[in-house]
């Protein structure tokens, strides 16, 4: 193993800030999905709140509790005003608390609208916590050696490569079209004619990026039958497999006594 | 190609079959609505047997095919490496236009599914069925914090059936380029696709948009509104008067098109891209409604917000959005999809499995 080998594989499980950060990735994929899910089945607004506390005080354990409640509100706020403005003013109800113009404002909009936001506010929160703990490359070889396609472990590598390479090629590509005398910052119709000439070599040269690649993979022996072997492993344990396994009986059992209409309803 | 066929036919009767057999076990399906969201309460129950009834589909076709060939042909040759290198750049225009341009723009267009429905067509329906899935878990799970999107997870259903209808679309030449198309049959595309407006129009949005208070289409189509139903409110005549010329402007547009490019390949892409957003939509509310409290942060959600002043309940509001800003989203897709293949070289796209279908090259 060269030293680069070495420094990857130290750069994939590095020794973890704090007990959060060092769980499987796989245990903090399944939470972050049993406790979005869970906030949705359970609805109300005790269960999303209890969940929100939880996901908040493991983010406390990994010492990003400040950050990560910036980010979900941040990824929250554009629909959170949305389901304000639309649930409390139009929803029908019989309790109006005030009214703007054609406009009342009713008791059972702001409570659905407050379940949707604490509900809404769970799921970012879950799914931003298991974002800002988990290196996604971690994730995705931990899934290839439990089972996972090598093909599908790729694309999923690949597209976190992709995204960010395709922003730097529509810089290069608006820089070129400037230099050719493309208006990008003036009227909006100046800037929407600016759209097409930006979009379109964007995507047709990434698209055309797919033949050398393929072939660079071919000659790699990227299309052979069997299994590859992975020469390393991210820690697990027994514990954590066992919370796993309970983590999902839970869901189970939430999902059919929701769908068999047994499952008590909150407040 | 008979044994293809003889599949496909086996997988329609398992679908039916368990369709029939389902509603029957079931019994009456409860379709009175949720007090709370507004969608009805028999929907998990259909949901249910549909799903049950593609995947039973899948499994006979897949079971068919090992029985006459000992391999997953159908499959396996949907993911050459080619396909596989694709598939991630797909997802990533899916991602950066869908960012930019629902964030941007804040109109009922969002285009987030091009690089799905270009697999979909370029490699088959299951390859686009996967990379509509594998986009939207990607954008919630894998990719860090400036692109990931906590809200793309629960569409995950909706974007495998935007591939999946592509790739079946695909495979049939819808969209292939049919230029120098005689004017003769060009009319009677035309003429076709206007019918096909009409009927879903009438039929499948008519009566929809039709209750005591939002009755402009009767007041449009029909010049008055019946003895004793109020008259609608301003807001609803207007947006009424806005959907019936877009529907109209849609197809002029069309026609002026197929005028202008002589490529009957248009009116091909028209249609399908109508479909896909009508069962988009049919699909996409449910979720929109139960975990978003139907609204979705962009300029849509103005809609929502007047159908439910106007006495509907959050699913039907949601519906009757979907309903109009999907179809729209995308036929415009569907469209970007279309000009997309005709810049590509041939050749490249002959290197797909299904690109040779697609394009129509296997005929030339």
């Amino acid at each position: 193993m060269s030293a680069d080998d070495a420094a990857f594989l130290a750069s994939l499980a590095p020794p973890g800030r704090s007990p959060y950060h060092r769980l499987n990735p796989l245990t903090k994929a399944v939470l972050a999905s049993v406790e979005s899910l869970g906030a949705f089945l359970i609805g109300g607004y005790l269960g999303p709140i209890a969940i929100l506390a939880l996901v908040v005080a493991s983010a406390a354990v990994a010492g990003i509790a400040g950050r990560l409640v910036r980010i979900s509100l941040l990824l929250t706020l554009p629909i959170a005003i949305s389901v304000v403005l639309v649930s409390v003013f139009t929803r029908a109800g019989t309790h109006i608390l005030f009214s703007i113009g054609p406009f009342d404002a009713t008791s059972e909009g702001v409570d659905f609208a407050g379940q949707t936001l604490v509900r809404l506010l769970a799921i970012s929160t879950s799914i931003g916590l298991f974002g800002l703990t988990t290196d996604p490359r971690s994730f995705v070889l931990d899934l290839e050696r439990r089972g996972l396609s090598s093909r599908f472990a790729f694309v999923a590598l690949a597209t976190l490569e992709a995204v960010p390479a395709m922003v730097e090629r529509a810089g290069v590509i608006q820089a070129a079209q400037r230099a050719r005398g493309l208006d990008t910052e003036g009227s909006v119709r100046a800037r929407l004619r600016g759209v097409l000439p930006l979009v379109g070599p964007v995507i047709l040269s990434s698209l055309t990026e797919v033949e050398e690649r393929s072939l660079a993979l071919e000659v790699r022996a990227f299309g052979r039958p069997g299994r590859r072997h992975l020469l390393w492993r991210i820690p697990d344990s027994s514990s954590q497999l066992a919370l796993r396994a309970a983590l999902l009986f839970l869901l189970l059992v939430a999902i059919i006594s929701r769908l068999a209409g047994i499952f008590p309803s909150l407040p | 190609m008979a044994a293809t066929w003889v599949r496909a036919l086996v997988a329609l009767v398992a679908f039916v079959v368990v369709l029939v057999v389902g509603i029957n076990v079931v019994g009456a399906i409860d379709l009175t609505k949720d007090p709370n969201t507004g969608v009805p309460v028999g929907f998990n129950t259909i949901v249910t047997i549909l799903a049950i009834g593609l995947i039973v589909a899948l499994v006979v076709y897949l079971a068919t095919e090992y029985a006459q060939t000992r391999r997953f042909d159908s499959i396996t040759s949907q993911f050459d490496t080619r396909t596989i290198v694709l598939i991630p750049i797909a997802i990533a225009i899916n991602i950066i236009l869908g960012q930019t341009v629902s964030a941007a723009l804040k109109i009922p267009v969002y285009l987030d599914s091009i690089g799905t429905i270009l697999v979909g067509v370029l490699a088959g329906p299951i390859a686009g069925a996967v990379t509509g899935g594998l986009a939207n878990l990607i954008w919630t799970y894998i990719l860090p914090a400036p692109f990931q999107s906590p809200y793309a997870a629960p569409f995950f259903i909706v974007a495998v059936e935007i591939g999946l209808l592509a790739g079946i679309f695909g495979r049939l030449g819808f969209f292939r380029s049919r230029p120098d198309t005689p004017p003769a049959r060009l009319a009677i595309g035309a003429a076709v696709v206007a019918l096909i407006v009409a009927i879903i129009g009438i039929y499948g949005f008519l009566p929809f948009y039709t209750n005591a208070e939002t009755n402009v289409f009767q007041l449009l189509f029909f010049a008055q509104p019946a003895e004793g139903v109020p008259a609608p409110a301003p807001v609803f005549v207007i947006l009424g008067w806005l959907v019936a010329l877009l529907l109209i402007g849609a197809v002029v547009g069309l026609i002026a098109l197929l005028a202008i490019r002589r490529d009957l390949g248009a009116a091909y892409v028209f249609v399908a891209g109508l479909v896909c957003g009508i069962v988009s939509a049919l699909i996409s509310f449910p979720i929109s409604s139960v975990v978003f409290g139907g609204v979705t942060g962009s300029g849509t959600d103005l809609l929502v917000a007047a159908f439910q002043k106007a006495g509907d309940d959050l699913g039907t509001a949601v519906l009757k959005q979907g309903l109009l800003s999907d179809p729209i989203d995308k036929t415009v897709t569907y469209f970007v999809v279309f000009a997309i293949l005709g810049a590509l070289s041939r050749r490249f796209i002959a290197r797909f499995p299904q690109g040779e279908s697609a394009i129509g090259l296997a005929e030339a």
